[in-house]
């Protein structure tokens, strides 16, 4: 049936197909905070100092093995101009974890970061894990935002947080990597809140709660 | 949609750049969908291994997944916490570090909602309880575009800028277009996905024939007064003697003559119903150009009852950027000719709004029967966006004697909402026949071609600056500025019965205080898509002039006998006082030419609809 006239109108690379699971992370921030740059880093470990705003939405795919499993990532570059949130806020609800960036020599970067994190809370899921990144930490002499408000923010908004620069090539992977991590832990907990006990990691009050009900998931 | 509001606001340009990354989107998408679905097809398959279903198993003791028979003292098997059942030793997973497990399924089912990334949509329901995990943002995005580009009549249009992005930041307008110098190349990439589709559309345009067919006056009817006979036959051979030489000289200028005798020509037809496609590029079997169907298009058909149905499946390959539909079969149709019983029925489709012989594509055509096999696969390249503005007319007829046509059904299959995504949507299906719609009612939108401009506003060095500055201040420029416009071309036009046109461009500038100035091209003979290169000087006009004043382009079809010329479409720039002229296209218009004079000195390229 479907498969069979699928075959042959393959359009599908099924080499693509060699990995665990798919996380998808939005990189949001006011515009040349550094976004595009980070990302470029990160997927293609390169640095292009001409600023080339971005237009709409823009993403790469990157398949990283962590903990033991190929999670390939979809990674998402928004435009920072106020024009392209309607393109870019409708990314919101389909994204796992956000990196929310700001540039440590950009006052109003920095400012803007709480606007942003409401943008998170209004169009993302409720669990949505986020990571504060100051960006540029490269230009110290230009630096108008110190680590120490950073931090504090972070710490104000539930976010962790990085100091990072593209250019330099500090910080990024370690941030793409916290933040698969943070997602991951959030699926454990998702999944051990329907199912406590295939971990082990907490079971006892809701494992009395779970036995009655939840044969869904297995129907036998 | 409010969504849709802000989208319409993005030029093409900005389209231009984001549609790869929506389309490259929904590739890595299908990639997905297709994986998903196969964990899903292997956690089913466990699943129904086990097979144990209902109450009648615990009867017999046996392993809930292996199917084992369990004992009554050893390898007794034991309860799965996730799904209650029984099962033995070997068919337990402990995936922690505890002695907590999970049989063999009920584990497989968690890892499954892991990788098909199932639980994040759970969550997120609880958030968003209508959102479906299929539909991601990039699929709606496209969605609207195509909504929107179906309003903007996309081929040669670029959407209107909006007005705050003109005016409040021409600096944000230049960081975009600037190094991609798309201008020139956004209309460019339309045209030519328009005129891949219609370069050749030379021959009839059945949707302007019909209209002219209705609103000849006698006047106009010198050009074309054939059309207007009662007789059949008559207009068989007339309409025949007009366009077949020509379309087969256009299309494929080394075959052979026809002879000029109709009857034998219709013999030729009968003795090889499927000529071989004429140029490359066609359906491996389908025609795409008749001779006749000018005359079943205009109306010069039989009909019989409709009955029957016809069997297709409908793909588009993202990839060769193809629409292929694949025409298997039709059941019960109506005889064509019913007293004899004799029915040799063929199918045809168009993709409307496109009625030009270029967008027709033919299967064969199949002897003495009402339930004729195909298996043809009939395939028009089309870009994606366009598909939204499509319908795909599949029509089935029957060849009588004489090359008498007879319609036996047609099915019009809108492809807005066709998701070509969905391999479901791409089995074959049936599809009933029903008799033909009313009138063509997709002809009332006037499109009558695109003319292609470049304008360019010449001030003297000095003002260009003032002009910069915004017309701050009631101080008048100087008046010695120069309007240049080149005509470049046109395309799509309506065209003679021929397919060629006799055509030359009015343009005439109309000044604040009513003055007109009037300027015409040369008549290019017999084109069908004139390149007239014919550049317009509007002198001694000043901006502040300019912004106040409209310039039309019309484009003419010079009559035979210099009567009357016949008005094959007219655009607009500029501004209108007159409320009569359609909102849209107004404030397009007006757009484009605000660009061309807040650019002094610059070329700016346009592509106009013609009305």
């Amino acid at each position: 049936m479907a498969s069979a006239t699928d075959s042959r109108y393959g359009q599908k690379e099924s080499s693509d197909q060699n990995f665990d699971y798919m996380f998808k992370i939005l990189i949001i921030g006011n515009s040349s905070v550094g976004k595009t740059s980070f990302l470029f880093r990160y997927a293609d470990d390169s640095f292009t100092p001409a600023f080339v705003s971005t237009v709409g939405i823009d993403f790469k795919v990157k398949t990283i093995y962590r903990n033991d499993k190929r999670i390939k990532l979809q990674i998402w570059d928004t435009a920072g101009q106020e024009r392209y949130r309607t393109i870019t806020t409708a990314y919101y609800r389909g994204a796992m974890g956000f990196i929310l960036m700001y540039d440590i020599t950009n006052e109003e970067s920095f400012n803007a970061v709480q606007d942003w994190s409401t943008q998170i809370k209004t169009y993302s899921w409720d669990n949505a894990q986020v990571l504060l990144v100051g960006n540029k930490c490269d230009m110290e002499d230009e630096r108008v935002v110190s680590s120490e408000r950073g931090r504090q923010l972070a710490d104000h908004l539930g976010f962790e947080f990085f100091e990072a620069s593209a250019k330099d090539n500090i910080n990024v992977k370690q941030t793409f990597e916290r933040l698969v991590d943070v997602i991951c832990e959030k699926m454990s907990e998702s999944l051990d809140t329907a199912d406590p006990a295939v971990t082990g990691a907490k079971q006892g009050p809701q494992l009395t709660d779970q036995q009655a009900p939840p044969h869904q998931d297995c129907a036998c | 949609m409010a969504q849709d509001a802000s989208l319409s606001s993005f030029q093409e340009s900005e389209w231009e750049v984001i549609l790869p990354v929506l389309y490259r989107d929904r590739a890595v998408q299908n990639v997905e969908e297709e994986r998903i679905r196969k964990l899903k097809t292997r956690l089913q398959q466990l699943r129904w291994r086990g097979a144990k279903r209902g109450g009648q198993e615990y009867a017999e003791k046996s392993c809930a997944r292996c199917r084992r028979a369990l004992g009554l003292l050893l390898n007794r098997g034991a309860v799965c916490q996730g799904c209650s059942h029984r099962v033995c030793s070997e068919c337990r997973v402990f995936p922690g570090r505890t002695r907590v497990w999970r049989c063999t399924v009920c584990y497989e089912g968690r890892n499954v909602r892991i990788k098909t990334g199932e639980w994040f949509f759970e969550e997120r329901a609880k958030k968003f309880p209508t959102e479906g995990r299929q539909e991601t943002a990039g699929a709606r995005l496209l969605q609207s575009y195509q909504e929107l580009s179906k309003i903007s009549v996309v081929p040669p249009t670029p959407p209107p800028l909006s007005e705050s992005w003109c005016s409040s930041s021409p600096g944000r307008l230049q960081e975009l277009s600037q190094p991609r110098g798309f201008n020139k190349s956004v209309e460019n990439l339309f045209l030519s996905v328009t005129t891949h589709m219609k370069k050749l559309s030379k021959s009839q345009n059945d949707v302007t024939s019909d209209k002219q067919l209705l609103s000849t006056s006698p006047e106009q009817g010198t050009g074309r007064p054939e059309r207007r006979s009662q007789s059949d036959t008559a207009i068989n051979v007339t309409a025949r003697k007009i366009s077949a030489p020509d379309i087969l000289q256009s299309l494929s200028p080394e075959s052979p003559k026809r002879p000029a005798n109709p009857v034998l020509k219709q013999e030729n037809l009968l003795s090889h119903p499927t000529p071989g496609p004429l140029f490359s590029g066609g359906s491996r079997q389908g025609s795409l150009i008749s001779i006749n169907s000018a005359c079943t298009e205009i109306g010069n058909f039989d009909n019989a009852d409709v009955t029957g149905e016809v069997e297709l499946a409908l793909r588009y390959c993202f990839k060769t950027r193809s629409l292929e539909v694949c025409i298997k079969s039709c059941r019960n149709l109506a005889y064509g000719e019913e007293r004899k019983k004799k029915c040799n029925p063929y199918v045809k489709t168009y993709l409307l709004p496109d009625r030009s012989s270029q967008g027709k594509r033919k299967t064969g055509v199949q002897k003495n029967t009402v339930d004729p096999t195909f298996q043809e696969t009939l395939k028009y390249q089309v870009e994606p966006a366009q598909l939204a503005t499509r319908r795909l007319q599949v029509s089935v007829w029957h060849l009588g004697t004489l090359a008498r046509r007879v319609f036996l059904g047609e099915v019009i299959i809108p492809l807005a909402s066709w998701d070509f995504g969905d391999s479901t949507t791409q089995a074959f299906r049936w599809h009933p026949l029903r008799a033909k719609a009313e009138k063509h009612e997709d002809s009332s939108s006037p499109n009558h071609g695109e003319l292609t401009v470049r304008a360019k506003l010449v001030l003297p060095a000095g003002t260009s600056k003032l002009q910069e500055a915004q017309e701050g201040t009631g101080e008048e420029p100087s008046c010695d500025g120069q309007l240049c416009l080149v005509v470049l071309g046109a395309q799509n036009l309506p065209v003679r019965s021929d397919g060629t046109l006799n055509s030359f461009v009015k343009g005439c500038l109309t000044l604040p205080d009513k003055q007109k100035l009037r300027l015409k091209s040369p008549v290019l003979k017999k084109q069908a898509c004139p390149q007239w290169k014919h550049s317009f000087v509007f002198n001694g006009v000043s901006p502040a002039q300019l912004r106040q004043s409209s310039l039309e382009l019309t484009v003419w079809d010079q009559a035979a006998f210099g009567v009357s010329d016949r008005l094959l479409g007219e655009a607009r720039l500029g501004s209108r006082e007159d409320p009569a002229g359609g909102a849209g296209s107004g404030s397009h218009s007006k757009l484009q030419w605000q660009k061309v004079l807040s650019s002094p000195n610059l070329w700016t390229d346009m592509t106009l609809v013609l009305h």
